[in-house]
């Protein structure tokens, strides 16, 4: 009954996002809120979000499957699922963002190699490769499994997505593909790691190259953006997990190893943040001085101090410490991750928009007045329901997908190709104290 | 700004002597009502009639207006070479604009802009405080910069740096992103959001719907079709140079305070005004460039 209304929910809140999302694409720019001079607003904060999450969740995973944290192995595949969804979640917020959407395809024709989005464009598009073989990689045994032992439409799911992929019977058959998608994994997450990094650096140095905004154009931007997406991935990880993961002998381990990697992600963005706003103060660069002054006091304040300081550190520390004492409940480090997701919109907005308050010269914002050369902004209903949209049409998925796929269930068979490895590292043991 | 005045040999006449003449005249026309305000006001009407015949005709006696000749002549030049060859430039002299912003109407009606989109906005600014006030005007075109930090972004190369230095966008390439717009840090890139100014009333206006020339393109504004969810920006006039025409700015500007050329041609008048101590770029500091320069 829950799961019926959560599913309604998600249906129709999705239905009345993309009827706004059709008026959008019926009627142009129109609809949106946004002018010449603050010429990026919602869509994009949701697109850099987005990218954020999966770019987190994917380094996330890349910490088993490369660097062999093996206290996290059970959420190895929800971060990739997680790394999947919230790419395609961000492709489709920068595809309604654009004046032309039936154009997009003309960023793999026409080319333009000094613009870093025509590179962030290839980046993701081979992102969302390696992600897609990853998981593909990880889920083939139980896919498998699928196909042959179950009946109706799990079984059409399992012979439909393990791709023909059967597990061998005999042991040494099954070892050795074991071996092989262990190898496989590994290289693919080897080169996940620049890939993401690239993927979402990348996509904080679309803002900061722009010599045009003071505020943004400064080499710290690009890592706060991968630091907050570590941030925002492990905290998403920790919420799905501490709410909906199976309840067994390693889930206190995985929570210990989560919350502690989620504090450590905190802890490194806020001395970031720090830096940012104290060189920015000190050096007085008036354009960059106005947008700092005005995300600590001014229009930006309450998404400051409420989302970025208040949902985003405050609340996920606090809760995590708290949680210490309670045992067998995780629901507490679960909301702690829930809190620091919904902060770290809050950080992007203020990573985009106050950016966008100055006028460039003095003086021009008086120059010719038009209701769409105005340099403040607030979403339009359009802007803000096709977003609600997007977001329940990519939870939506995301459930679907974990309901459907292999995800957190595993087989007890040696699927894992790295187990047969043996590194001397007990990988049931703990690397982190709980 | 004296060489420019000799360049003009034969309409020579010296500036006190044709300001006096000027003065006469309009004594002469208002026919004694403004005996006293010429100062030495002993003249007697019938003097003044005397004098009003002897004037020369009102082109002779403004030399600077000549410059839109000049300018012209050199632009027929400049067109005789190959594209590659050509520099334009514009310098806007801000002593002599008066705020009147015919350059930026010009520039609507003549490259038919909706709403929310300007190429040229003025930009008035206020100094010192009184009795010691001051005004200037800063007419802010797109700078068409050498090192364009708009194009560099684009996603789609859809807009580019002509070889002849304009700074120009394909249309039909652009897909909408608005990474240029927000790259410029001059501010001269709008977005052309899809509307009109009748918007709302029975019917959209003809004269909303009439097309554009801009690129020498014959283009309606029609819904969902370039230039509409397009990024448009200044241009230089491009479809009226390619017709031997001036920037309708220049053309339009009425203390003749735009100059526009070919800054390759040493002959040429911005050449020559780009050689001014008093010469300014905005925002130097960021490298980009500008081919527009400002005289203060």
């Amino acid at each position: 009954m829950q799961k019926r209304l959560y599913y309604i929910l998600l249906l129709i809140l999705t239905g009345i996002g993309f009827w706004f999302i059709g008026q959008r694409l019926m009627n142009g720019m129109l609809v949106t809120n946004l002018t010449s001079s603050f010429s990026w607003g919602l869509w994009v904060v949701f697109y850099i979000f987005f990218i954020g999450l999966s770019a987190g969740s994917f380094l996330l995973s890349t910490m088993i499957y490369v660097f062999k944290m093996h206290a996290l192995e059970k959420i190895g595949r929800l971060s990739l699922l997680s790394a999947l969804f919230s790419l395609v979640g961000g492709l489709m917020f920068v595809l309604i963002d654009l004046g032309h959407p039936e154009r997009f395809w003309y960023t793999l024709v026409h080319r333009n190699f000094t613009s870093v989005l025509e590179w962030e464009i290839h980046f993701y598009l081979l992102y969302i490769m390696l992600v897609l073989g990853e998981l593909w990689l990880v889920m083939r045994d139980d896919l498998s499994l699928m196909a042959t032992n179950e009946t109706g439409m799990r079984g059409k799911l399992g012979r439909i997505f393990s791709m023909g992929y059967r597990t061998v019977a005999n042991p040494e058959g099954r070892v050795k593909q074991s071996q092989f998608a262990g190898r496989w994994v590994r290289i693919l997450g080897i080169l996940g790691v620049p890939m993401a990094i690239a993927v979402h650096g990348g996509t904080g140095s679309i803002f900061a190259v722009q010599i045009a905004k003071p505020a943004l154009n400064s080499a710290i931007i690009p890592i706060i953006f991968i630091v907050s997406a570590l941030v925002s991935g492990a905290a998403l990880i920790t919420f799905l997990y501490a709410f909906f993961g199976k309840q067994d002998k390693d889930k206190p381990n995985v929570i210990a190893s989560l919350t502690n990697l989620l504090v450590l992600f905190i802890g490194i963005d806020l001395l970031l943040v720090a830096a940012e706003f104290l060189i920015g103060l000190y050096g007085g660069i008036p354009d960059d001085v106005h947008s700092l002054k005005e995300i600590l006091t001014g229009s930006y304040g309450l998404v400051f101090w409420i989302g970025q300081i208040g949902l985003a550190v405050v609340i996920p520390i606090l809760l995590i410490f708290l949680a210490r004492k309670t045992d067998g409940d995780y629901r507490l480090q679960g909301l702690a991750g829930l809190s620091t997701v919904l902060g770290i919109i809050a950080v992007r907005i203020n990573l985009v928009m106050p950016a966008y308050i100055t006028p460039p010269l003095h003086g021009l914002d008086k120059a010719f007045v038009d209701s769409r050369l105005l340099y403040s902004y607030f979403p339009s209903t359009n802007e803000i329901f096709s977003s609600v949209g997007i977001i329940a049409f990519v939870i939506l998925m995301f459930s679907v997908a974990w309901e459907w796929l292999p995800i957190l269930e595993r087989n007890n068979h040696p699927n894992q190709g790295r187990r047969s490895n043996d590194y001397g590292i007990n990988p049931k043991g703990t690397t982190h104290k709980a | 700004m004296s060489k420019i005045i000799e360049d003009d040999a034969p309409q020579k006449v010296p500036r006190r002597e044709a300001i006096r003449n000027m003065v006469k005249a309009t004594l002469g026309l208002t026919a004694g009502i403004a005996v006293v305000s010429a100062g030495k006001a002993l003249a007697k009407p019938g003097n003044e009639q005397q004098q009003t015949t002897t004037l020369e005709p009102l082109a002779k006696q403004i030399p600077q207006d000549q410059l839109i000749y000049r300018m012209h002549r050199e632009l027929y030049k400049a067109l005789e070479k190959p594209v590659a060859e050509r520099k334009w430039a514009m310098v806007i002299d801000t002593r002599k604009c008066v705020g009147c912003f015919s350059c930026t109407v010009g520039c609507i009606a003549e490259n038919k802009l909706p709403p929310g989109v300007v190429y040229r906005p003025v930009i008035e600014e206020e100094f010192g405080s009184y009795p010691h006030l001051a005004r200037r005007f800063l007419p802010r075109p797109c700078m068409h910069c050498t090192n364009s930090p708009c194009t560099k972004v684009c996603p789609v190369a859809a807009t580019y740096k002509r070889e002849d230095g304009i700074v120009v966008i394909d249309y039909d390439k652009c897909i909408g992103c608005r990474y240029c717009i927000s790259a410029c840090p001059y501010g001269a890139r709008t977005f052309d959001w899809g509307e009109y100014h009748t918007q709302g009333t029975p019917n959209i206006e003809k004269y909303e719907l009439v097309p554009s020339f801009e690129y020498g393109d014959k283009r309606e504004r029609q819904k969902k079709q370039s230039p509409i969810n397009n990024t448009r920006k200044c241009h230089f006039c491009l479809h009226r140079l390619n017709a031997g025409m001036l920037p309708m700015c220049v053309t339009t500007c009425m203390g003749r305070a735009t100059y526009f050329g070919d800054k390759s041609d040493p002959e040429s008048l911005v050449f020559e005004l780009i050689g001014s101590s008093n010469l300014m770029r905005l925002k130097e500091e960021l490298g980009t460039e500008p081919n527009v320069f400002y005289l203060i």
